[in-house]
């Protein structure tokens, strides 16, 4: 076929016709539609060039567009694809069914309308549902695929280049491919580097990245104003108004948590003025419901329920707090040690120990006796002015941790900070540490203070109002008055600021121990403070000028806890990411030879479900503290293959029903299955709250929810209590059973999330007695580190096929490993 | 014939495409749970029929009435006609497509219709 350069020229440079694909040039009527976001309107077409998916979806995807509109000259004619019955326009949500006995097609969303009963008694034809994207192409009798000639004819964009042109239309909409090659559109910021000349130099870099990562998640966040929700009120016990709305989240990128701040706002009618309210979120119902405490009770509308607008309000206080820690490095001389500055940023230094008394025993009163690897730990750390502490799944990374700190608090070089990124990491540190007998002070932030912590009573706001003594009966007035009539006279309320700042003062001076998270440690109430020990635990999933904020109070002894081959920090910038922010502090440690002290035994998985990880993830070196004997659950009656191996890998295949537009409805059949196995722990004497179901996918994750409750051969309400949820957020937790649904993809893609070799780890780490592997082994054997451990489910006869109550060994055939991508 | 093979798509690039695919379809699920169930108007229009469609229109993939019986034995690479059900406003339209045969939507019909002709 001749594909003349002329021609060639013509397309790539040349003037587009409207509807020409705006990623290729490609304008034939039959192969393009519009996007059909107000703000976009541009074309694509539907062949797939280099990339996964065809140009049009790859648009929807990156965009965060779901509609579109077929061109006037295609066999529809100008039309935009909805939803038959309810109206939805999400292209990624429609199907065509058919008449059952008509040649007559329609487009319906697959939720809910699909699932409609009332469809089931007309003359539809649910069973063939047949989704309008499949494998990422809108099917190809609707819009056509470009032929060979046409689609070489056409401008060869990469991948690369469509996710740079997307982002650059969230500015400016205009811009053209060719705005790509202008200075400074494109300028990636500098990388992070091992080793830094100075902290000045390190301040340079990582800077931007934190101001990228603030832009972007202001960016993401003001984005989510929602409209026309309806409102239920409430009082809380302290007498103020509680709004409760149901906020939809968005994506999994922006999850509401409690402490963050929103906005309500009314715009009035003939009865009411207009109006608005600053809130704190308090709580998540587990309906999704937000509950929402105003921060002023005046002139509320509580008489009305509709019509309310959301925002969210964004705060920089986090970041603020990162760029303020790294300014604190450069410029304080006594913010850190000399040792530690030098150690940081990566300068030749002598090794140095830290003289201080060993204890006799290196147990702590009131935690559980340490282990062998965790005494060394404890030792070890104690001696040293920077240690790493790598603690994989089950290892007692908390109570070592707790201990730590215990013998630190005793050495009398002052309070001890302890630190995490997250707040119930936090909380579970705070615990234990008070369980060892220490006084323990937890900071919350201040929007959080009406959060529920299941240790409130350390809590720093609770201690200031509790606090009982006679001394403290004018703050004890003034705070009685406040609750009852919502506000002070400006004398009382400075009177009031005066002595709780004073109390608060006195209280967490008094205390051995005070917790808080990475960014509370630059709180203003701490700022006179100065810890000489900082321990920080989860400092894998931390960013470095995270981690930088606890440390900058003067720190000379410094111990971060993790680890680094389970999740990291999540980064939402892609830039900032690709740029290295992602990596932790404790990693680039590792990075400049500093020796994680590993703890080796585990107590939570039967010893066959450690064998894999420690193998892959561990060097082997993890060993098991418990035996089969205490992993075994007497009358738990499950058909595992092998006795004794409570694990087995259950292939699933039905290639031709995957899309990757849809995964959910895709996966009906690893659904169904889930749903079988859930029920057959259960009819064994398994409650709900011991099994968990982890999915990387939302939208399996909303499907298995939904399936379960449909068509769960048993009470409803059993399958309701059952957790499933992705991955990330089982990260440090545990369930008795967990079944893993992979919603595996097909040929044109990749294994997505589970190609991360970090998160199959936590996936496969969280189950105590045992395992379920749901997925299809073609697709996952392509991957080196799948392939391994399809190799060892079948070498223990554990890959298996077949109807749950007769599993035989499946003979499937794996795929050749491609090479290790780093 | 059009290239449906890729080339290897880098991992990365891959795996944030499929995040960014799991926030557009987590995102209208979501929204979809809140507005409940809807309420079902989908009866066909029974103009639609006159005439009877129930045998299937067939063509060639070029367009031009093919040998039927030829295309059968060749692999069937044939297309149907079925009419469109969209909504213009409130008014129920309908839309002529050619569909491929082997489409699961059109075969579900099919196999219904053989069984029908046997009772
Ligand atoms: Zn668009
Ligand atoms: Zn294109
Ligand atoms: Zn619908």
């Amino acid at each position: 076929e001749d594909t003349g350069d002329d021609d060639n020229y013509d397309f790539g440079k040349g003037d587009f016709t409207e509807h020409a694909c705006r990623y290729c040039g490609v304008s034939n009527p039959a192969c393009v539609v519009r996007c059909n976001v107000p703000s976009c309107r541009k074309w694509f077409c539907n062949s797939r060039g280099n990339t996964s998916g065809s140009h049009i979806v790859n648009h929807l995807v990156r965009a965060k567009h779901k509609e579109v509109c077929l061109h006037k000259d295609s066999p529809l004619g100008e039309t935009i694809l909805e939803c038959y019955n309810c109206g939805c326009r999400n292209v990624f949500l429609l199907g065509f069914i058919s008449a059952k006995t008509e040649s007559v097609v329609v487009l319906l969303c697959r939720e809910p309308c699909l699932s409609v009963n009332a469809l089931k008694d007309m003359n539809w034809d649910l069973s063939q549902w047949c989704p309008l994207i499949d494998d990422r192409c809108f099917l190809q009798w609707l819009v056509k695929i470009p032929s060979e000639q046409e689609q070489l004819r056409a401008r060869q964009i990469s991948a690369q280049q469509i996710n740079k042109v997307e982002e650059l239309w969230k500015t400016n909409p205009d811009a053209s491919l060719e705005d790509l090659e202008k200075p400074g559109v494109d300028d990636e910021p500098q990388p992070v580097a091992i080793k830094y000349e100075d902290a000045y130099q390190y301040q340079n870099v990582f800077a931007p990245l934190i101001k990228l990562e603030a832009d972007y998640d202001k960016m993401m966040k003001e984005s989510q104003s929602k409209d026309n929700v309806t409102i239920r009120w409430d009082i809380g016990l302290n007498k103020k108004r509680i709004a409760y709305f149901v906020f939809p989240k968005e994506d999994n990128e922006l999850r509401l948590v409690p402490g963050d701040e929103l906005r309500l706002r009314y715009s009035g009618d003939a009865a009411h003025p207009a109006w608005q309210s600053v809130g704190h979120v308090i709580k998540l119902t587990a309906q999704e419901e937000v509950a929402l405490e105003l921060r002023a009770n005046q002139g509320v509308p509580v008489d009305v329920n509709h019509g309310f607008s959301v925002d969210f309000v964004w705060k920089s206080t986090s970041f603020d707090r990162m760029q303020g820690a790294m300014k604190t490095f450069a410029v304080d001389e006594t913010s850190v040690s000399g040792y530690i500055y030098h150690h940081l940023l990566g300068h030749e230094v002598e090794v140095q120990m830290v003289r201080n008394a060993l204890p006799r025993r290196f147990g702590a009163p009131g935690l559980p006796e340490l282990n062998a690897s965790q005494v060394f730990a404890v030792k070890s750390v104690l001696q040293r002015p920077i240690s790493l502490i790598q603690g994989p799944p089950g290892t007692g990374k908390t109570v070592t941790s707790a201990a730590i700190v215990y013998h630190m608090a005793k050495q009398g070089q002052g309070q001890v900070l302890v630190c995490a990124p997250s707040n119930v990491a936090v909380d579970q540190l705070a615990e234990k540490i008070s369980a060892t007998g220490l006084k323990v002070v937890r900071l919350c932030a201040k929007s959080r203070e009406a959060v529920s912590s299941p240790v409130e009573h350390l809590t720093l706001h609770y201690q200031v109002r509790n606090l009982d003594t006679s001394d403290k009966s004018e703050l004890h007035k003034l705070q009685q008055l406040k609750d009852e009539q919502g506000e002070l006279s400006s004398s009382d309320e400075k009177k009031y600021k005066a002595l709780k700042r004073a109390t608060e003062r006195e209280i967490s001076q008094s205390a051995d121990v005070i917790c808080c998270t990475c960014v509370g440690a630059g709180d203003p109430r701490l700022a006179n403070f100065r810890f000489r020990q900082v321990l920080i635990d989860e400092s894998t999933q931390a960013t470095e000028p995270e981690c930088l904020i606890p440390l900058v109070l003067g720190v000379k002894q410094v111990v971060l806890v993790g680890d680094h081959c389970q999740l990291g920090p999540v980064i939402m910038c892609k830039k900032a990411a690709r740029a290295g922010l992602a990596q932790s502090l404790f990693e680039r440690l590792v990075l400049l030879g500093v020796k994680p002290i590993r703890l080796q035994v585990q107590y939570r998985m039967h010893p066959s479900l450690s064998e894999f990880p420690s193998n892959s993830f561990y060097e082997g070196t993890l060993q098991n503290g418990v035996t089969v004997n205490e992993r075994q659950l007497s009358g738990i009656d499950f058909p595992w293959p092998v006795p004794n191996r409570p694990m087995f890998f259950y292939v699933q295949m039905g290639q031709e029903e995957i899309s990757a537009s849809g995964t959910s409805y895709l996966n009906r059949t690893e659904a169904a299955n889930v749903e079988k196995i859930v029920t057959t722990f259960l009819r064994s004497g398994v409650v709900p709250s011991q099994i968990g179901v982890i999915t990387p996918y939302e939208g399996q994750r909303a499907y298995i929810v939904n399936y379960m409750s449909r068509n769960g051969a048993l009470r409803q309400q059993l399958y309701k209590e059952i957790e499933v949820a992705s991955v990330d957020s089982f990260q440090g937790r545990e369930k008795d059973y967990i079944i893993l649904s992979c919603v595996r993809s097909n040929e044109h893609q990749g294994i997505g999330f589970l190609n991360d070799p970090r998160r199959l780890n936590v996936a496969l780490t969280r189950a105590r007695y045992g395992i379920v592997i749901l997925g299809n082994p073609k697709v996952l054997s392509k991957q080196p580190l799948w392939n391994g451990l399809l190799t060892h489910y079948k070498e223990h006869e554990c890959l298996v096929e077949g109807p749950l109550n007769n599993l035989k060994q499946s003979m499937v055939q794996f795929q050749k490993p491609k090479k290790i991508y780093n | 014939h059009v290239r449906q093979t890729v080339a290897e798509v880098d991992p990365l690039e891959e795996a944030s495409f499929e995040q960014e695919l799991k926030a557009v379809e987590s995102m209208e699920q979501r929204r979809q749970e809140l507005r409940g169930r809807p309420t079902l108007n989908m009866m066909i229009p029974m103009n639609l029929f006159e005439g009877s469609t129930k045998d299937h229109h067939a063509r060639g993939t070029g367009g031009e009435s093919g040998d039927e019986a030829l295309d059968e034995e060749t692999g069937g690479n044939k297309e149907v006609q079925v009419k469109v059900l969209v909504k213009r406003g409130n008014k129920q339209q309908t839309k002529q497509m050619y569909i491929p045969r082997n489409c699961s939507l059109v075969q579900s019909t099919k196999q219904k219709e053989a069984a029908e002709l046997q009772e």
